[in-house]
């Protein structure tokens, strides 16, 4: 590696390249994890993200990560060519999960920027016993690879040709702005050569030389390829990554194939030797690009072998070539950084604003103006920019995917750990999320779900002594209804026990003594074990029962601004759903003003406006003001008064009241006059203002200026 | 009037990137409050913009005056004269914001009036008087005196400005919590 690469971007790339790889091997093994054993599509799978991963963090020095690693890929690298019989499956898969955390964990330490210092060997010493144990006990009709360093040679197999052997062209552009495109093309030269009989690639020099970098992004990258395997596995093996524009791949005939890189030229081509390995095809190669380089100074008209180096270097034809070639219809993604996104998004809500001053400009109002063709041309403005808001709105949007994957895995983990037989299913785990708010129901969630397994299932006995199916079933299921997601994690266990909830709530006087126990309703009562150092289960488990929690996943739930429902039938289960705005950034709100001032309160929060009459007002002497609505009294906050505002209105007849309710106290609000209710975006206040208490952000109105948005629950404290 | 309205023009063109610091060494942004003249230095000025109307935050010191919408950022506004204790005075066409940028946080600052751009060599900046009348609170936020021809710039710290509670401030929010 040339030692002028930024290493910064280069641990970058290997980190969100490796999470990626190790996602999507959880991800396999999950899915395959009841199975009996592997199949062989995944088998590869894990073999080729082992050897990648090695790869790359032998690049990186990463010794432990490269150690565990190579011994998962002999494990797998066993299975692929022996295939064995009696492998124990489910310990293969904890043994696949156990490298796989291993990794990400050390992974997050390279991100910390701390030493990577993991202990690997214990892990290589199960892992050996295991490959030890399913050599033994497998059939031994083939020899295994004993020693992995040999594994290598097979990637590498002499490139004899034979009828099944198809050969094809390959052409990769990136992305402009992708940095060491050099790194990424080997990357796709490594995976394709666990399929390729005979591979070359053009520019050649792609570790040696970090100049061949931008060659690639300005020329592309290209490839010839003998295997035996269709254009679909092809292109598969090179993937669509955030880096890859366009992958086109060509199949051809070998007589094509031996003319090199020409894609079609008829000049003469390099002599692909099929004898000798591909290394030695290699060495070759670069001894005539030296040659062809220097002739090539000398000589211009004669073609040299080893000729596609020096095309590589004349622009010109080959961005010819590229135009000519049908275009990938593979979709293709970038990652963008989120700043720049918010920068977006503060740029339309500009944008909107700028419209509606110009649209409503005072210009205008003068009378006997022809404004026929303006207001059809504005029309057509306000709808492009809806349009806008909307789709940067969208580009926020995450599917939940990963993070039920999560779950999932969670499931698996404690359903082993307790013996219990549980069957996980998911549904509508695309429902798309703010980015924002997937950060914060994951460890919500992993509560929920976790509580699901541990308490809601029965053990195999007791679902076998009451009849039902031993095989217990958590589904986890995501929908989007009226503007809010609902995220329902559902068990068909033995459900909650009111009874013994009941009674604990009294033992922890939380219960109204004079109430006697059936006048509370279930939702009630299931609400009780939300709060804090509640917990019905007698026994502390690893997981759960300590009580801690289910308040802490309400509060979660509730600080951006949700809920959580319970619902139960006794000896069928229990349902837990979130109920979660889709995104933090934009909320209902009514828009009110007092004295000068705008203010804003969230929707959800407002029971009920009122306007009263002075003598339902109740003064004590102390200044605290109630007043009294339907034989109810509501404590009164003046909102003028509670913030020394200017010119706010003194009698309560001319204001209006609101009726907020959080957390079941109500409280009353007096502000002068309602304008409207609308969508806003929430901003937060600048830091450099100190926190006032009851204001939560502030938000910018249709016309330009500024609300406070008001936070309920600061108020009702 | 036209200095400023030439200023006006000026936008980010001061903010944009590390290349235009060496330019930018020894250059002031100065503007008039009360009877004196301060100076910034211009690294620290991101844009000048007219006043515009400021939405007021309760329960906040009385020289922040509360928040403006710079094109969809919101920022906090910090009148210059309460924060010196020079009294209110009665904003005007040639009152302005000046938008400043210290370590990430983002004011603007209320003046009267804005002065103009000079170039003052370190030889000509002075450490401020340690005698000087007490009372006049804006001589803690003054790091030096520049002379500018047979004038005087107060040079501001923008930090100190921005975040140094006075004392009497100190008391009071002490007594608050309490």
């Amino acid at each position: 590696m040339a030692e002028d690469f930024n290493t910064d971007s280069m641990l970058d790339m290997y980190l969100f390249e490796n999470g990626q790889l190790l996602e999507q091997l959880q991800e396999t093994v999950l899915e395959q994890k009841d199975a009996d054993c592997f199949d062989e599509d995944s088998i590869n799978e894990i073999f080729r993200t082992m050897h990648t991963i090695k790869g790359s963090s032998g690049i990186m020095m990463f010794d432990n990560i490269t150690a565990v690693s190579h011994k998962l890929e002999d494990i797998f690298f066993y299975l692929r060519e022996s295939h064995p019989d009696n492998v124990p499956h489910v310990e293969l898969v904890e043994h696949v999960l156990e490298v796989e955390d291993f990794i990400s964990n050390e992974m997050e330490k390279i991100r910390n920027g701390d030493p990577v210092d993991g202990d690997a060997s214990n892990i290589i010493a199960n892992l050996d016993k295991f490959l030890e144990m399913i050599k033994n006990g497998g059939a031994a009709g083939k020899v295994a690879a004993e020693n992995v360093h040999e594994e290598p040679k097979h990637f590498y197999i002499a490139p004899v040709a034979t009828s099944a052997s198809r050969f094809y062209k390959i052409f990769i552009s990136f992305f402009p702005e992708t940095e060491m495109a050099n790194v990424h093309a080997y990357k796709t030269v490594y995976a394709l050569k666990e399929i390729a009989e005979d591979i070359m690639y053009s520019p050649e020099d792609i570790l040696t030389d970090e100049k061949s970098g931008e060659t690639i992004i300005k020329e592309g990258f290209r490839i010839l390829l003998q295997a035996q395997c269709t254009e679909q596995e092809v292109r598969d093996l090179i993937g669509v990554g955030y880096d890859i524009e366009k992958v086109e791949v060509y199949e051809c005939d070998a007589n094509q194939f031996l003319l090199g890189f020409d894609f079609g030229d008829q000049a003469p081509a390099p002599q692909i030797d099929l004898e000798s390995s591909v290394e030695t095809i290699e060495e070759k190669q670069e001894e005539k690009q030296k040659e062809g380089a220097q002739e090539k100074k000398e000589e211009k008209p004669k073609i040299v072998p080893g000729d596609f180096v020096i095309q590589s270097k004349e622009p010109g034809k080959q961005k010819k070539l590229a135009k000519d070639k049908p275009k990938g219809e593979k979709a293709s993604f970038i990652s963008v950084n989120v700043s720049k996104m918010d920068q977006l998004m503060d740029l339309i809500g500009e944008l909107v604003i700028s419209e509606s001053v110009v649209l409503q400009s005072s210009d205008l109002k003068v009378p006997g103006l022809n404004l026929d063709n303006f207001n059809k041309a504005a029309a057509q403005l306000a709808s492009i920019s809806t349009d806008l808001q909307n789709v940067i709105m969208s580009m926020r949007m995450v599917p939940l995917t990963n993070t039920f994957q999560k779950m999932n895995r969670i499931v698996f983990d404690v359903s082993r750990k307790l013996g219990k037989d549980i069957e996980f299913v998911m549904v509508g785990e695309t429902t798309e999320v703010d980015k924002n708010i997937i950060e914060h129901i994951s460890d919500p969630l992993m509560h929920l779900v976790r509580n699901a397994v541990d308490h809601g299932i029965e053990t195999n006995e007791e679902r076998v002594d009451s009849g039902k199916v031993e095989k217990g079933k958590v589904t986890l299921s995501a929908r989007t209804e009226a503007g809010k997601v609902w995220i329902s994690v559902e068990d068909n266990g033995k459900g909650l026990d009111r009874d013994k909830i009941l009674a604990k709530a009294r033992k922890q006087g939380i219960l109204d003594d004079g109430k006697p126990d059936g006048a509370y309703t279930d939702k009630e009562v299931y609400q009780f074990i939300t709060l804090p150092g509640f917990s019905t289960n007698e026994q502390v488990t690893e997981y759960s029962g300590r009580g801690v929690g289910m308040d802490v996943v309400v509060q979660n739930i509730q600080a951006i601004g949700g809920a959580l429902e319970i619902e139960s039938t006794p000896g069928h289960g229990s349902t837990m759903s979130l109920k979660i705005p889709l995104t933090l950034a934009i909320i209902d709100g009514i828009v009110m003003e007092v004295g000068s001032s705008s203010f804003v309160m969230e929707t959800g929060v407002i029971k009920q406006f009122i306007r009263v009459k002075e003598d339902m007002m109740v003064h004590e002497p102390n200044g605290d003001e109630f007043v009294m609505i339907r034989g109810d009294c509501f404590p009164v906050i003046r909102l003028g008064k509670w913030y020394g505002l200017e010119e706010y209105r003194e009698s309560v007849e001319d204001g209006v009241m609101l009726i907020l309710e959080v957390e079941d106290r109500k409280i009353c609000l007096l502000v002068d006059k309602l304008v409207g209710e609308q969508e806003i975006v929430v901003k937060p206040i600048p830091s450099y203002i100190k926190k006032v208490k009851g204001l939560s952000g502030c938000t910018q109105l249709g016309d330009g200026s500024i609300a406070l948005i008001l936070d309920a629950p600061g108020l009702v404290e | 009037m036209d200095e400023t309205n030439r200023l006006l023009g000026m936008q980010e063109e001061t903010n944009s990137g590390s290349d235009s610091r060496d330019t930018q060494k020894g250059k002031y942004m100065t503007f008039k409050s009360g009877p004196e003249y301060f100076g910034l230095e211009i690294q620290y000025v991101q844009q000048i913009i007219q006043f515009q109307s400021i939405t007021k935050i309760p329960e906040t010191e009385d020289y922040i005056k509360g928040l403006i919408n710079l094109r969809g950022r919101i920022i906090p506004v910090v009148d210059v004269r309460l924060r010196f204790k020079q009294g209110a005075c009665e904003y005007n066409d040639k009152t302005c914001i000046l938008v400043i940028h210290v370590k990430d946080t983002i004011v603007g600052l209320v003046v009267e009036q804005i002065a103009e751009v000079v170039e003052i060599k370190e030889e000509n900046i002075l450490p401020p008087p340690s005698i000087g009348r007490a009372d006049k609170a804006h001589h803690k936020y003054v790091y030096g005196i520049g002379k500018v021809g047979n004038t005087v710039k107060l040079l501001l710290d923008p930090e100190k400005l921005l975040y140094d509670d006075d004392s009497s401030d100190l008391e009071s929010s002490k007594l608050k919590e309490e």
